[in-house]
């Protein structure tokens, strides 16, 4: 009898690891195509080729895959995997399905930080000027998730509530600082906040690689605790879990994701909301599963959306937070749909 | 609570790898034809190499006249129509945001039908897409200052200078005044159209001397202007404190009220703060841009008509109608679109003919218009440029 449910169980384990593979794959495969498309009409052959480092490949072929095409493909994947990572843990520890960093007023608040340093000139001392934006950015958004931090004992409705007023105040400073603007600073920090790839450079994307590579390891190693949590606070609290330093943990690392993102390609709406959905409805809620896939259905997610913003409008690249939003969504929705809508 | 998986996973995952499939299908070049052929390399000849400073200052050398160009901003092509007979021909590329008026765009695709085939490399928030540009292999890439002052111009200047197409920066639009010269010698440079821009700088600063001059000696006392820039009768008042119509306002003798109110190239200015200032003269400019909105419509095929009625409508909106400049009739409403082409001289003439009516009393403007679209441009636009108050609709 035991030996069936184990049996069951190494099954189902089992199916989850497949699963997790064939996201990574899926992931590899997002890599490519975002690689391998672009405006330019070069044909795969000729990207195979640049990749393989083949001879006769043309100069400006090489210069299109490896400065223009593979750091946004690079950045895409990244970030996405942060906010999905970041999405996942925040719902688990604030026991809240609608929860991610931009939700409780992340972004508002790192675009309030652009809007400062591109509007009003005010950023960090010593610092080139190609990085004031974001250095604001982030100072901006991991000052908000300081704040949250204080109501992280008080219970996650607290931290929610806080979030919420959060966003609200950084939305109405921003709006301050815009209506002050003069017409091209207001132009610049629309485009910032709409969030986009453009112009992404190695040292962020190494930024952002490094975040991620430090905080992962501690959120897996917290993994039982968070399923833990699944079961309710006072559940794990039984099993021994310590929830509120789990809670300021999880919230310590969700911060440094979100502001490492939010910073260098701006606000990217829905990634963070959805990512950890879609992963949950894949493999389910053990977070040994959950927290890799929803790593992998971020960066899925985001490298579709890259692919997307450069084919949509020829010879245009769209503003890849329009398009996660306006193409993430219907798919969302039909998922949770033909889940009958249980996403607690 | 923990959830069984279902196999409606994996349905979902195939569908997924089969959107992925359909989704790079159009990144399969069906045409294998389209990828950039190899650009014709003359053999660089130290004799003949081209050596531009371009307006920030920067040293470019090319080994031959372009004959291939991108451009940032699509109406440039106005420049490149003052050098070159087919400008067209010329473009390889270009982006949108900064485009030419429909009214325009149809006179030059009338003339030159290949302008419906130049590639677009980017709209929309000065993105350029470095890959289309590459891909483009053109000998040079036109940009304006606005993009070297904006940070985000920094990463594509990489991609570029990896991929060994030089940029150029010029400016008619930032200090049209101090770089229209030398922006055109460099468009004359680039295009080894020396002599066109050297016809060209040599009428523009005739025109110029004059007013500088006469300014300079008689020193007249400077009427305070308010310029409202794409004016609609709501949402009183977009204004400029520096560059385009400022320069142009300062330029012909007036003193430009925005200069003291508003921060940067643009912002807005209350109603109330525009009624206390009492401005002398009230200048609105507009375009069709602005028929949509109910704003002043004016310029390149535009009737006098649809000019006088929407001039109109603002001259009577609540507040502007009360200012002494307007009761007084001291108004001009100006085509928006002098603000990034050499052909702004003959603005600057027709605005120091209103400032200073006794000192400019033999000035034509209008006809300096006209010498100029007949002497350098390829295509001879109809419109209104400027218009006085429409007479009083009652």
């Amino acid at each position: 009898m035991s030996d069936s449910i184990a049996a069951h169980h190494g099954q189902r384990a089992a199916r989850r690891v497949l699963l997790v593979v064939a996201l990574t794959a899926l992931a590899l495969f997002g890599l490519l195509a975002d690689i391998a498309s672009g405006p330019s009409g070069l044909s795969i052959g000729e990207v195979l080729d640049v990749l393989r480092d083949a001879e006769g490949v043309s100069r400006s072929a090489q210069v299109i895959v490896w400065n223009v095409r593979l750091p946004v493909a690079v950045m895409a994947l990244l970030v996405g995997a942060a906010l999905s990572l970041a999405g996942t843990e925040m719902q688990t520890v604030l026991e809240n399905p609608l929860a991610e960093p931009f939700t409780l007023g992340v972004s508002s608040a790192a675009a309030l930080g652009a809007g400062v340093a591109i509007v009003l000139g005010l950023s960090l001392p010593g610092l080139p000027a190609i990085w004031s934006v974001t250095a604001n950015a982030f100072v901006f958004a991991i000052l908000s998730l300081v704040i949250l931090q204080f109501a992280a004992g008080s219970g996650p409705t607290v931290v929610i509530l806080f979030g919420i007023a959060l966003n609200f105040t950084s939305g109405a400073l921003l709006a301050l600082v815009q209506f002050i603007a003069s017409a091209d600073a207001l132009q610049q920090l629309v485009f910032w906040s709409m969030g986009s790839l453009a112009n992404v450079r190695w040292e962020g994307i190494t930024l952002v690689a490094v975040v991620l590579a430090l905080t992962l390891p501690f959120s897996l190693r917290a993994s039982w605790a968070l399923t833990a949590l699944r079961m309710g606070a006072e559940q794990a609290q039984g099993f021994g879990v310590n929830v509120p330093g789990l809670r300021r943990w999880a919230l310590l690392r969700v911060s440094l994701l979100a502001a490492s993102a939010v910073s260098l390609v701006g606000v990217i709406g829905f990634v963070g909301l959805a990512g950890p959905h879609i992963a949950r409805i894949i493999v389910g809620e053990d977070h040994r599963f959950l927290l890799p896939a929803s790593l992998l259905t971020g960066a899925v997610l985001m490298s579709f959306a890259s692919i997307l913003s450069k084919l949509l409008v020829p010879g245009v690249l769209l503003p890849i937070g329009m398009v996660t939003s306006l193409v993430g969504l219907p798919v969302f929705i039909l998922l949770i749909l033909r889940r009958g809508g249980d996403m607690s | 609570m923990i959830r069984e998986f279902s196999p409606l996973c994996f349905k979902t995952l195939a569908a997924v790898a089969i959107g992925c499939a359909l989704l790079l299908a159009p990144t399969f070049p069906a045409n294998a034809g389209s990828s950039p052929a190899a650009a014709n390399e003359m053999q660089p000849d130290a004799k003949h190499d081209i050596e531009i400073v371009d307006i920030t200052g920067r040293k470019v050398t090319l080994s031959h006249p372009a004959s291939r160009v991108v451009l940032g901003d699509a109406r440039h092509i106005m420049e490149l129509a003052m050098l070159l007979d087919d400008p067209v021909a010329h473009i390889a590329g270009w982006r949108q945001d900064k485009s030419l008026d429909p009214a325009r765009y149809r006179l030059f695709a009338e003339k030159f039908p290949a302008i419906d085939d130049i590639a677009t490399v980017g709209a929309g928030n000065r993105q350029l897409s470095v890959e289309n540009v590459i891909a483009l292999q053109p000998d040079v890439v036109i940009l304006s200052l606005l993009d070297a002052e904006n940070p985000a111009t920094e990463v594509q200047l990489q991609q570029l200078s990896e991929a060994s197409i030089p940029v150029i920066f010029v400016d008619f639009f930032s200090h049209p005044i101090e770089n229209t010269e030398p922006s055109m010698a460099i468009l004359g440079q680039l295009f080894a159209a020396e002599q066109k821009a050297t016809e060209l700088i040599e009428f523009y600063n005739a025109h110029l001397d004059v007013i500088r001059d006469r300014i300079a000696q008689a020193n007249p006392e400077r009427p305070r202007v308010f310029i409202q820039v794409h004016a609609t009768p709501q949402r009183c008042c977009a204004s400029v404190g520096s560059g385009v119509f400022h320069d142009f306002i300062q330029a012909a003798g007036g003193y430009n009220l925005g200069q003291d109110n508003v921060p940067g190239i643009m912002g807005n200015i209350g109603l109330e703060n525009l009624i206390a200032l009492d401005p002398d003269f009230f200048l609105a400019t507009g375009g069709v841009h602005l028929r949509d909105r109910g704003g002043l419509v004016i310029g390149a095929g535009v009737s006098q008509d649809e000019t006088d009625r929407s001039f109109a409508q603002l001259l009577s909106a609540p507040g502007i109608a009360e200012l002494r400049a307007v009761k007084s009739g001291q108004v001009l409403g100006i085509w928006h679109l002098f603000n990034d082409s050499p052909m702004h001289i003959a603005l600057i003439e027709e605005l120091a003919k209103r400032f200073h009516p006794r000192l400019f009393a033999d000035l034509d403007p209008a006809a300096t218009l006209h010498d100029m679209q007949a002497r350098f441009s390829p295509i001879a636009s109809d419109g209104v440029w400027w218009s006085d108050a429409p007479a009083k609709v009652e």
